[in-house]
Parts: C-alpha cells; sequence; structure tokens
C-alpha cells in the first residue's frame, strides 16, 4: 500500500507539528517519567522500610500454628527422688489434602492404635487441615507408624505426666490435665514454676490451609518448666503411707491421715492421706469410692476422692487441743506446774454437768498429771478460770484463727464460736477441744509453735525450684511468727507432754531410747450420737528440743477407737523407722 | 537532539525498525505471560483443574494481538481518519448493549458483552479509549487554533466526556472511565499551545481532590460507597477484613518481596490470598517475587516504551500521527501509573489493569492495535524522508 492510495479530503489532517507540540510532548514524558519515580519512591518505602512490618504480618498470615508442649518440670522429693516426671508419648494425626491412599490409611492406623475403623475413617475423610486420631499413644507404637511413613498420617511426640510412685502422696503431689495444667495439689500451687512455654511448629499454609511443602517449616523450640524441690522424704512418706493403710485395713477406718513436719521450719516431709488414689489414673472409680457417696455426681465422687483431708476438712481436735488450753493457762498466769485440780468424775458448769473419762475420776492431781490424765474437769476448770475474752485472745495469739499458709490449694479456715456467745458451757467445751473445728494441720502448726519455743512457722513442702538447664535455683521463704508463747510456757509444755508419754495417756506412742512428747484425741464425730470417734495422736521428737512432730488421725475406726490405743502406736512405729534416719540421735537415759 | 537521532538512521536503511521499541514492547508482553503464569497457576488448577488456564487463554490474546498489530502498522495511518466519528459512535451503542442480554456479568460488575467467539468477551471501555485517541486527533486538527481558547477547549472535551460518563454510569467503571478521560487531557494539553488554561485546570483539580478527601476524613457528610473507599485508603488496616482486604494483602506482597524479592514463582501471596492476582493485583505478586530489583526493571521498561514513542511521536510527519502516538502514550502511561498507584494504596483502591501485564484479552488486543498505529506513524516517517 502507499500513500497516494489513501485520498485525504481535508488538508488539515496534514499539517505539520509546530515546535510547541515536540515541546509538550516531551514536558508530558518527563511529567510520566517524574510520576514513576514518584512510584518508584513509594515501592522503596514499602519493599526497604516497611518490608519487615509487612513481611511479619503476611507471615502471620501463612503460617499454621501447631504447638509443641514444654516438658513440664519434674517434682523431687529432699534427697532428689522422682515424684513426678514426664514420659515421652505420641499423637497421631491425619491430614486430609495428603492423604494419598485413605483406605491403607484407615486398616492400618485402626490395626496400630486398635480404634474401630468407623471412627477412623470418619476423621480419615474430614476435610479439616488436621485431624487428631489419638493422643497419648505410647512411644513404641508411635514409632512404628512414623516407620511406615504413610502419606498424609503426623506423628507428634508429646509429654504425659507419669507418677514413678504411684499413689505415694497423691493427694499432696497432684496431677495434671491434658494441657498440661495442674489440676490438684502441689501440680497447680508451682503451676506457673513446672509448665515451662509451650514451643510452636509453624506451617506455611495458602488461603484454604493447605501446607505449601516447599516452605519447610519453622520451629520455635519450648522452653521445659522447672523442677520443684520439694521437702517431703520419699522414704518418710513411703514408711509413714505403709502405716496409714494398715490402721485402714485393721481399724476399718474411713481414712488416716499422717502429717510429719520439721518442728523448727514448717518443712512437711511426709503427708499422707488414705485411702490416697493413683495418680496415673487419677479419673479411675472403683466400687468402695462409692460407698457413702449414693446419689452423687461422678464429679462428686471423685472430689472427694482427690480431698486432703490434711488440709481441706474440719474436725473437732477433742484432748489434743489442751495442749492449746494448757499453753494460754501457763501464758495468763493462772496455772503452774505446782497448781493443783480436783476431779470428781465431773465438772458442772452453770446447770450443765460435764463428765470426765473417768467415771470414777482422777482425784486430786496437779498440773502436770491433769494433762497426763487428759483430765476434762481439770481444763475445764483452767478454761473458766482464763475466761473467755483471754481465751479468745490466745486462740488469736496463737494463729488459730489464720489460716497456716500451706502450699497447697484449698485450705479450710477455722470453725469458730463468736466472742459475744460464748457462754461458760462453750467456754468449757472448747477448754478440752470440743465445739468448734479446725483443720489438722492447723493443730499441728499451732502445736509446734508452743513446743519449739513460741514460733509459728508455715507449714510447706516447695523448697525451690531448679532449673534443670542451666541449674539456676530460686528457693521459697515462708514467712515465720516468734514470740507466740515465751520460752518457759514452752519449756513447761514439752515437759508436762513427755511426761504424757513417758507416764500418761500417750505410753503406746513411746519410742525406746527417744524423748518423746505428745497428746492423744479422741473425739466425736459430727453430727454427734453415731457412735464414731475420730482418734488421733499428736508427738514431737526429741521431748527437749523438737526437730520434727508428727499427727495421726484415725477416722472412724471400728472397734477400739481410743487415740492412745491405736492412733499412739502409728507414731510409735513411724518414729522407731524415721527418727535416726533423719539424724536425730537417740537418747540414752542415765538410769541405763 | 532526538530528532537528531532518527536524523541520523534515516537514508541507512529504508526500513529501519526502531529495536529499543520492540524490545520493550517484547519484553513486557512475555514477562506478562510468565508473570500470569506464575500469579494464576495456583487458583487456576483449584478452580478449573488446568494450571496454565489463564495463560493459554491470555497467549492467544496476545498472538491474535500481535498479528492485528502488525497488520495495522502496515497500513498508512490517514485511512483510519474517515472512522473517526464512527468509531465514537460504535463505542457508544457498545457500551448501551451492557446493559442488554448480551451483556456479560463477571467479578460482580457488568462490564463485558459477548463476541460470539467462546471464552472472548469484549469489553467496551478498550474500544473507546482508541476510538477517543482517534477522534481527538481528527478533531484537533481540523479545529487548528481556535483550540488555543476557552470554547475550543470545552468542545473539544465534549465527545471524551460524554463517554467518560457514559463508561462510568452504565458500565460502573470509573477507572476506565478516567482513564477515557486523562487520554483526551493530555492530548489536548499536547495540542494547545497554552499552559496558563491547563495549570488552573490542573490546580482546580488537586483542590478538589484534597477537599474531598478532607472532608470524607475529618466529617460525616459523605457516607457513600465510594467515600468508605476513600477512608479504607487513607487506613487500610482499619477494615482489614472487608473494604481494605485487597489493599493490605497487596501491601503484604509488595513488602515480603524486600529488594531481591523471594524468586519466581515462589510468591505466597498468590496462593488465593491476594484477590485478582493475576489482574489488577498482578504488580504486587512481582513486586513479592522479584523484589523492588524486579519492579523497578518493570517501571523501566514502560520508561523507555513512553521514550521511543516520544521520539516517534516529536517525528511524526504530521501533527494527526504526532496526536495518535500521544494519545497511545497517554493511554499506555496513565494505566501503567495509576496501577502501580494503586497497588502501593498511592490512590484509592480501583480496578486498573497494568497494560501488557495484567490478565484480560480485550485489554491487549486493542493495546497491540494502538501499537500497530504507532508503528505505521514510525514506518510513515522513513517513507516520507525527504
Amino acid at each position: 500500500m502507499s500513500e497516494d492510495k489513501i485520498k485525504t479530503t481535508d488538508p488539515r489532517l496534514r499539517s505539520k507539528l509546530r515546535f510547541y507540540h515536540r515541546k509538550k510532548i516531551t514536558i508530558t514524558f518527563f511529567i510520566l517519567t517524574g510520576i514513576c519515580i514518584f512510584l518508584m519512591g513509594r515501592l522503596t518505602h514499602f519493599m526497604i522500610f516497611c518490608s519487615e512490618h509487612y513481611a511479619e504480618a503476611a507471615r502471620e498470615l501463612h503460617e499454621r500454628e501447631r504447638s509443641i508442649k514444654a516438658a513440664r518440670g519434674r517434682i523431687l522429693d529432699r534427697n532428689g527422688a522422682v515424684l513426678a516426671d514426664n514420659r515421652t508419648v505420641c499423637s497421631v494425626s491425619v491430614i486430609y489434602y495428603q492423604i494419598e491412599n485413605p483406605e491403607e490409611v484407615i486398616r492400618f492406623l485402626s490395626q496400630e492404635l486398635s480404634m474401630p475403623e468407623e471412627e477412623i475413617r470418619k476423621k480419615v475423610q474430614k476435610r479439616s487441615s488436621m485431624e487428631r486420631i489419638k493422643s497419648n499413644v505410647d512411644k513404641e507404637t508411635g514409632d512404628r507408624i512414623r516407620e511406615r511413613n504413610l502419606a498424609g498420617v503426623k506423628v507428634d511426640e508429646d509429654y504425659k505426666r507419669h507418677y514413678p510412685y504411684g499413689d505415694l502422696a497423691s493427694k499432696v503431689l497432684g496431677f495434671t490435665g491434658s494441657d498440661n495444667q495442674g489440676i490438684l495439689g502441689l501440680e497447680v500451687k508451682y503451676d506457673s514454676y513446672l509448665q515451662g512455654s509451650k514451643g510452636k511448629i509453624l506451617t506455611m499454609t495458602d488461603a484454604k490451609g493447605i501446607e505449601v511443602e516447599r516452605e519447610g517449616e519453622r520451629r520455635m523450640e519450648p522452653i521445659a518448666g522447672k523442677d520443684l524441690v520439694t521437702s517431703l522424704d520419699v522414704n518418710v512418706q513411703s514408711y509413714a503411707s505403709q502405716l496409714a493403710k494398715q490402721a485402714l485395713k485393721t481399724k476399718e477406718a474411713r481414712g488416716v491421715c499422717i502429717i510429719v513436719m520439721n518442728a523448727k521450719n514448717g518443712e512437711l516431709i511426709g503427708m499422707v492421706n488414705e485411702p490416697e488414689f493413683d495418680l496415673n489414673a487419677p479419673y479411675e472409680l472403683c466400687e468402695d469410692d462409692f460407698i457413702g457417696m449414693e446419689g452423687k455426681s461422678e464429679q462428686d465422687v471423685l472430689n472427694a476422692k482427690w480431698r486432703n483431708a490434711c488440709i481441706n476438712d474440719t474436725y473437732e481436735p477433742g484432748s489434743t487441743f489442751k495442749i492449746i488450753t494448757a499453753a494460754a493457762g501457763l501464758e495468763e498466769g493462772v496455772v503452774s506446774t505446782d497448781s493443783s485440780f480436783y476431779c470428781p468424775g465431773y465438772v458442772v458448769v452453770d446447770d450443765r454437768r460435764i463428765r470426765c473419762h473417768k467415771i470414777a475420776g482422777h482425784g486430786s492431781q496437779d498440773f502436770t498429771h491433769a494433762v497426763m490424765n487428759s483430765c476434762n474437769p481439770a481444763f475445764v476448770t483452767l478454761g473458766l478460770r482464763i475466761g473467755a475474752e483471754r481465751y479468745f485472745h490466745y486462740f488469736d495469739a496463737f494463729g488459730l484463727r489464720k489460716k497456716t499458709g500451706i502450699d497447697l490449694p484449698g485450705e479450710a479456715g477455722t470453725i469458730m464460736h463468736k466472742l459475744e456467745n460464748v457462754g461458760n458451757v462453750e467456754l468449757a467445751t472448747i477448754s478440752f477441744g470440743q465445739s468448734f473445728q479446725i483443720t489438722p494441720i492447723q493443730l499441728l502448726v499451732t502445736a509446734a509453735a508452743i513446743v519449739n519455743g513460741g514460733t509459728r512457722v508455715t507449714p510447706h513442702f516447695g523448697v525451690k525450684v531448679v532449673d534443670s538447664g542451666t541449674g539456676e535455683e530460686k528457693s521459697f521463704s515462708y514467712p515465720v511468727e516468734e514470740g507466740i508463747v515465751s520460752p518457759e510456757t514452752s519449756e513447761t509444755m514439752r515437759y508436762v507432754l513427755e511426761k504424757v508419754v513417758s507416764e500418761g495417756g500417750g505410753k503406746n506412742g513411746a519410742v525406746t531410747g527417744f524423748r518423746i512428747g505428745g497428746k492423744t484425741a479422741t473425739s466425736q464425730t459430727l453430727p454427734r450420737g453415731t457412735g464414731q470417734y475420730i482418734s488421733s495422736f499428736l508427738a514431737f521428737a526429741p521431748a527437749e528440743d523438737p526437730e520434727v512432730i508428727a499427727i495421726a488421725i484415725i477416722n472412724r475406726p471400728k472397734g477400739t477407737y481410743y487415740g492412745g490405743q491405736i492412733a499412739a502406736p502409728i507414731l510409735r512405729q513411724l518414729y522407731e523407722n524415721i527418727l535416726s534416719y533423719l539424724g536425730i540421735m537417740s537418747y540414752t537415759s542415765q538410769e541405763e | 537532539m532526538a530528532a537528531e537521532n532518527i536524523e541520523r538512521t534515516r537514508g541507512k536503511t529504508e526500513h529501519h525498525v526502531d529495536v529499543s521499541l520492540w524490545f520493550a514492547l517484547l519484553f513486557l508482553l512475555c514477562f506478562g505471560l510468565v508473570m500470569i503464569y506464575s500469579a494464576s497457576s495456583y487458583t487456576a488448577f483449584a478452580d478449573y483443574g488446568d494450571q496454565m488456564y489463564y495463560l493459554k487463554r491470555q497467549a492467544v490474546a496476545a498472538g491474535l494481538g500481535l498479528i492485528a498489530m502488525v497488520f495495522v502498522s502496515r497500513i498508512p495511518y490517514h485511512f483510519w481518519e474517515r472512522f473517526s466519528l464512527f468509531g465514537v459512535l460504535a463505542s457508544a451503542v457498545l457500551i448501551c448493549l451492557v446493559k442488554t442480554p448480551l451483556g456479560v456479568e463477571s467479578h460482580g460488575a457488568r462490564r463485558w458483552i459477548k463476541t460470539g467467539i467462546p471464552g472472548f468477551n469484549l469489553q467496551p471501555a478498550e474500544v473507546a479509549k482508541i476510538a477517543v485517541i482517534l477522534f481527538l486527533a481528527v478533531m484537533i486538527c481540523k479545529m487548528g487554533s481556535r483550540i488555543k481558547t476557552w470554547k475550543g477547549l470545552i468542545v473539544m472535551m465534549v465527545a471524551p466526556g460524554v463517554l467518560f460518563l457514559m463508561i462510568w454510569k452504565i458500565t460502573d467503571n470509573m477507572s476506565s472511565a478516567l482513564i477515557v478521560l486523562a487520554i483526551a487531557a493530555l492530548m489536548v494539553f499536547v495540542a494547545s499551545p497554552d499552559y496558563k488554561k491547563f495549570i488552573l485546570v490542573g490546580f482546580l483539580g488537586v483542590a478538589a481532590a484534597v477537599g474531598l478527601v478532607m472532608l470524607v476524613k475529618y466529617t460525616d457528610v459523605f457516607d457513600s460507597f465510594r467515600a468508605t473507599r476513600i477512608r479504607v485508603w487513607l487506613n487500610p488496616e482499619s477494615d482489614p477484613d472487608d473494604k481494605g482486604f485487597q489493599t493490605l494483602q497487596a501491601l503484604y506482597a509488595i513488602g515480603s518481596g524486600g529488594v531481591r524479592g523471594k524468586g519466581l514463582g515462589q510468591s505466597m501471596q498468590k496462593l488465593s490470598f491476594l484477590p485478582e492476582s493475576q489482574n489488577d493485583m498482578i504488580f504486587s505478586i512481582i513486586c513479592e517475587e522479584l523484589g523492588l530489583l524486579g519492579a523497578a526493571a518493570i517501571m523501566l521498561m514502560f520508561t523507555i516504551l513512553i521514550w521511543r514513542m516520544m521520539i516517534i511521536a516529536n517525528n511524526a510527519p504530521d501533527l494527526f500521527g504526532g496526536l495518535l502516538v500521544t494519545g497511545v502514550i497517554s493511554h499506555i502511561a496513565v494505566q501503567a501509573v495509576l496501577n502501580v498507584a494503586v497497588v502501593t494504596n498511592t490512590i484509592p483502591n480501583t480496578g486498573i489493569s497494568l497494560p501488557f501485564i495484567s490478565y484480560g484479552g480485550s485489554s491487549v488486543i486493542f493495546l497491540l492495535v494502538e501499537m500497530g498505529l504507532v508503528f505505521s506513524v514510525a514506518r510513515e516517517i522513513e517513507y516520507r524522508g525527504y
């Protein structure tokens, strides 16, 4: 084609470009280039200076997070024995979009995990990014599944809490839930130390959640929890546990509690609550657990089974509480070792006649013998001498009204009369440990304060937490209150209570070669009139300078129910075995 | 100096080929196909079971476009002057056809009409762009020096103004409408010896835009769809899941590219995160995969393309040819600039495709036809000689 074939009717269309046209075209070009440079500036701004911000936001959008459990800190006894540990278990999951042969996967998993095929099929066919088939699979099975290397089957390692001693100190240690959280006992109290922090596996996915293979995975390692070193002693605990089990069986009792504490610093060396439960299967119930729980839900039965009677339940302490009344009397100066009491077998308070356990009466007796005899009329007299207001003053001063502050969850408070409601009769009953309720740990801590020279300690298990990786330690300290009673009162009480064991009602608690102080008690269960009793014995050693103090409580024994006869032998046997072990020197009397 | 350049080459060969222009054009076309494949293969497979779904269609369109381009480049450009009025009227009719049963709806807007060729629908706005270029080139030449007056300017803008309103209101496509207006404005700017009027109009336009944005930002006077769009533009993170979603996703892509990018094919955002990743948002995928350097290379290619066309326009045998080329420059440059501006959230989000690179059959065919006009003008530079 040539130009002359095109007939142009209008010559104006052949007009030439003028200079200003060229100038303007050039200007237009430079304006556009200028805009391009400006936009490059914008790009530089986003791609260099804001790059990290947007890249991070994008990564968050693209990444799917799978958490890696942190190894939970162990719980150790005072000598390093492991009370709570972790076991590696596996969890098996399937990823829908990666499965190549669903039938094979279903058959293989069903066989390995001994699960019904339908159950697995349902999960395999679910169009989710990841479906958990089973967790807590033991490591061998997990390894076998992993070795088979089926497309779309993922085996993740996981930790499961394991308690090597089974039911030992179950109500103290507690257990954990599926999410590594403490549920009971020390596991709850020290959860923040034990837990550690979760790690993450980050996988890139597209907008529909499908993994993008080429991007690989990013791992953020978990931080293991810290180990908790407790004051428990596995040997003491085991021995106490054995004695408690024996008593539970022979006395067909509802429960047996034993607490062993360092009388000077409050470290708890043992705490037994029979019946204990298996920490490795805390949710399993047996028929016995339902006794007396008719019509209760399974959860209620479990809660009852997990209850730590030493701290969660209150009881009427009975005669062991006479330690407190005696100490209050000594502090108030209304009684001394020279004082004498007369017991005709009863005492009349206002219009009430309160009987002594010895119907014939103890006759004339000095203060020491009144304690040795555990004579109710003598203590009623003493209580009335102190008077309600002063008695309440000591009740507070000894710390009985506040909680002990033990490092276990759910400590129960004291249930006590109001001062304005206390008449002579109430005061009389309080004097020998009735008509109010405290926890066993409260009684033990208060008694410890009275015999150790007046120092009220905070009972505790937690000694320190240790980072097993770095060896970094953090020791715990607990509040201590001094001067609860004067040293003189304390000394008198030690003397009197040693007499109780050596010559009085606590004779069955005597340990050959050791000076033991103690007090027995036999109290009725509440409500009264069921003919059920709680027998207890509180004892400390060595009597002249108490290192260790313990209490044994038998709840509703059948047959003989006197504390001096059934509870005292328990502590005797315990002390026979643990005193030298704990490094408490035997005392050889000069006469021998 | 640009003129000298042509002067030197003239006479050496009868059929001078502008190597730089060809290179930039083919580079952008091929690069566009590569990027369409990269950006779309994932979603194409998910949606159509064929990774090359978009690539194949775009390659066919680009092939047809190249044939059309060569064909048009062989026809002396004066041939087209008789169709100037017809073109404008035809595009007006085509725009109206969108509302008839011939119209095709896609992406929530009715902007296409059926062509009878299966799989290819025509976007009348693309026809309107080339029609306006041709129409104005003819009109300006006929008007001569009267263009200096206000009246001349206003008369010149009547037809583009009507098309602007039609495209905006009938096909609900404000971005294409604005491009038509911008092409017309730039052509008139080049044709007129005057500056003051343009500076005044430009200043008023900028002031109006700033005023509008300020009103939207600080008052509640406007509460419409477009007002929300402006609010989201000012702060895309205020509505990350809805209105600001696409903008934010584009920024994620751009930002995560960094200087060198993640590598071709390595974009994460194209995995269904960024809507229209092979289309209006393809530039952000380029940024993510090829980084700032890749983005700069693309910008450079566009600049070379425009620069070579500017030289052709300046050396055109007559004003008509020069204006045709100017129109094509305006079209390509304005569209490219606006696309990058949208992707970088420099202006509010509006659907503008990146010339030669974004997926879109009508767009690439008409752009190549326009390039054909440019080559046709370039050929006559040599033929006319002295």
